[in-house]
């Protein structure tokens, strides 16, 4: 037992520190599209092969951090069989405390227009999410600046 | 107790295997990324990738049933083969099969580009050489293939060596260079590659199109002023003159980001520079079609499509211009197409021409006998469909 409550203790340290790379099916799109119950609802989407993205998952994490009611989570439009690459990168960059999810679909272009039948598919994008369902989205690295513009 | 058993189930639970980049091809679980290419007698060549494998395939019957199919790298590597990466075929005047790809390498944003030939009507194809001199551990990636007028082979391709020299100095620099060489003994050597331009889109697929003079033209995505991500054209001088660069587009579009959407040229008997870009200025993703003239705005300019269209490519022959797309709508993926019988001063309203439910490769134009073809891979499954049936 005692063992088993160590090896418990791990796992909650590691949940805390890391969020595993999870699967976005087309099934999925609804509810992560869902606004949430108070303030705003942050989906970045960014992908291995952008330089930029980084630097934006960072600007937003930091938001988060400093503002109430920011739900984040990570989209990366790389297919989840990069699960673990995916998960090194955000480690190296002190970005794997956030949820984060991968496509799981074998036409990327379909889940990015189910997400956001506006975007061209073009890197990083801030989807942003209010609570009164009302929607926002800018494309590129953002600034703390533009990402105030973005938010409630 | 129940619950910590979950938890500890959980952290003893392996990881996902450890494909890194460096083992796989870049990305889905298919790799879509395709070119192809008709030859003078009307035989069909078809370039894609299995694994760490390029593949060369030929139809002689435009693409229903493949008679050779050969592998042109027997020993693997990771290959970029889908999105703006994929692996490209050109034919030489002589039945040369010239095939690039790029290679990515063990750290993010790395690669090089490879090239292999056939000269034997592809039962074999060459060692796979690496085409830059620059052999340092950096993206040159993007790779475009063409054959010039007199038969000289040119590669082009993103290169972030000046990058990586101003961010060593301290100094700001937008983007990556755009690189090229030429071979002119079918590709046995490349000339050492020469820079196109400076602080150019990193992530974008470089279009490259004959001229009636034989040169090769260059149409990519270039950086203006601050991450404004226009065109540029360019002739590529393969007698070690300095490339002509002169902005092609005026969209405006500011993105400190990656479109991953470059564009594509097709260029008339009469020298006249079709071609159709991407942009996604004031939040309006948008294919337009224009003829470009260096340095000015493009003439003819027009909306070919909006929200959920993409990679567009184009061909003309005499008068006429054809365009396809892959349009997303929530009912799947439309291959689109539009064409003008006036040289490009109006076009056609847009027709889906086919249709999948799951994904495809980004369309491909072909011409055969004055005819157009479009190249598409539906589900991983290579077709040919005629572009004027459906006018």
């Amino acid at each position: 037992m005692k063992c088993l409550v160590a090896i418990a203790a791990l796992a909650c340290a590691c949940a805390a520190q890391a969020a595993p790379v999870t699967p976005l099916a087309k099934a999925d799109v609804t509810a992560l599209l869902l606004p949430p119950a108070k303030g705003a609802k942050v989906i970045a989407i960014w992908a291995l092969d952008c330089a930029y993205c980084e630097e934006n998952l960072s600007a937003l994490l930091a938001w988060q951090r400093n503002h109430e009611n920011v739900d984040l989570v990570f989209v990366a439009t790389d297919a989840i069989g990069q699960a673990a690459a995916l998960e090194a990168r955000l480690k190296a960059a002190k970005l794997d405390g956030v949820p984060s999810r991968a496509y799981a679909d074998p036409s990327p272009e379909r889940l990015n227009f189910l997400i956001d039948p506006t975007w061209g598919g073009e890197t990083p994008r801030t989807l942003v999410i209010r609570a009164d369902g009302s929607k926002n989205a800018l494309s590129g690295a953002l600034t703390a600046e533009r990402i105030a513009r973005l938010m409630p | 107790m129940r619950r910590l058993l979950l938890l500890a189930a959980l952290a003893v639970a392996p990881a996902i295997p450890a494909h890194d980049m460096h083992g796989m091809s870049m990305g889905h679980e298919a790799a879509f990324g395709f070119d192809a290419a008709i030859d003078a007698k009307g035989r069909l060549w078809v370039v894609d990738t299995i694994g760490e494998h390029v593949r060369v395939r030929r139809s002689d019957d435009m693409g229903k049933d493949f008679t050779l199919t050969t592998i042109v790298n027997p020993t693997g590597e990771p290959i970029y083969a889908e999105g703006e990466n994929r692996p490209k075929v050109a034919l030489g005047p002589h039945g040369e099969i010239y095939v690039t790809w790029s290679q990515p390498r063990k750290a993010p944003w790395t690669g090089f580009v490879r090239f292999s030939r056939s000269l034997d009507d592809g039962a074999h194809f060459d060692l796979p050489a690496t085409v830059h001199a620059d052999r340092a551990e950096i993206t040159h990636r993007f790779d475009a293939l063409a054959v010039d007028g007199q038969g000289r082979v040119v590669v082009a391709w993103i290169d972030k060596r000046d990058l990586e020299a101003a961010t060593q100095a301290g100094k700001p620099y937008l983007g990556a260079a755009t690189y090229y060489s030429w071979s002119t003994d079918r590709g046995a050597h490349f000339a050492p590659e020469r820079k196109i331009v400076d602080q150019s889109c990193e992530c974008c697929r470089i279009a490259l199109a004959r001229a009636p003079d034989g040169s090769i033209d260059a149409f990519f995505r270039a950086i203006y002023g601050d991450n404004i991500r226009d065109h540029a054209v360019a002739t590529l001088p393969v007698d070690g003159k300095a490339p002509q660069v002169a902005r092609a587009t005026f969209t405006q579009w500011h993105i400190e980001g990656c479109p991953h959407h470059g564009p594509s040229l097709a260029i008339d008997a009469a020298g006249v520079k079709h071609a159709v870009w991407f942009s996604a200025a004031n939040d309006a993703p948008t294919i337009t079609y224009g003829q470009l003239v260096p340095g000015q705005p493009p003439r003819h300019a027009a909306t070919v499509a909006t929200t959920g269209a993409s990679h567009a490519d184009l061909a003309v022959d005499g008068r006429r211009v054809w365009i396809v797309w892959n349009q997303m709508t929530a009912a799947g993926l439309d291959l689109m197409l539009r064409a003008s019988t006036d040289g490009g001063a109006h076009f056609g309203e847009a027709k889906a021409i086919a249709h999948t439910d799951g994904a495809s490769g980004w369309p491909k134009l072909v011409l055969a006998n004055h005819q157009a073809f479009v190249a598409w891979n539906p589900g991983g499954s290579f077709r040919l469909v005629p572009a004027d049936a459906a006018r």
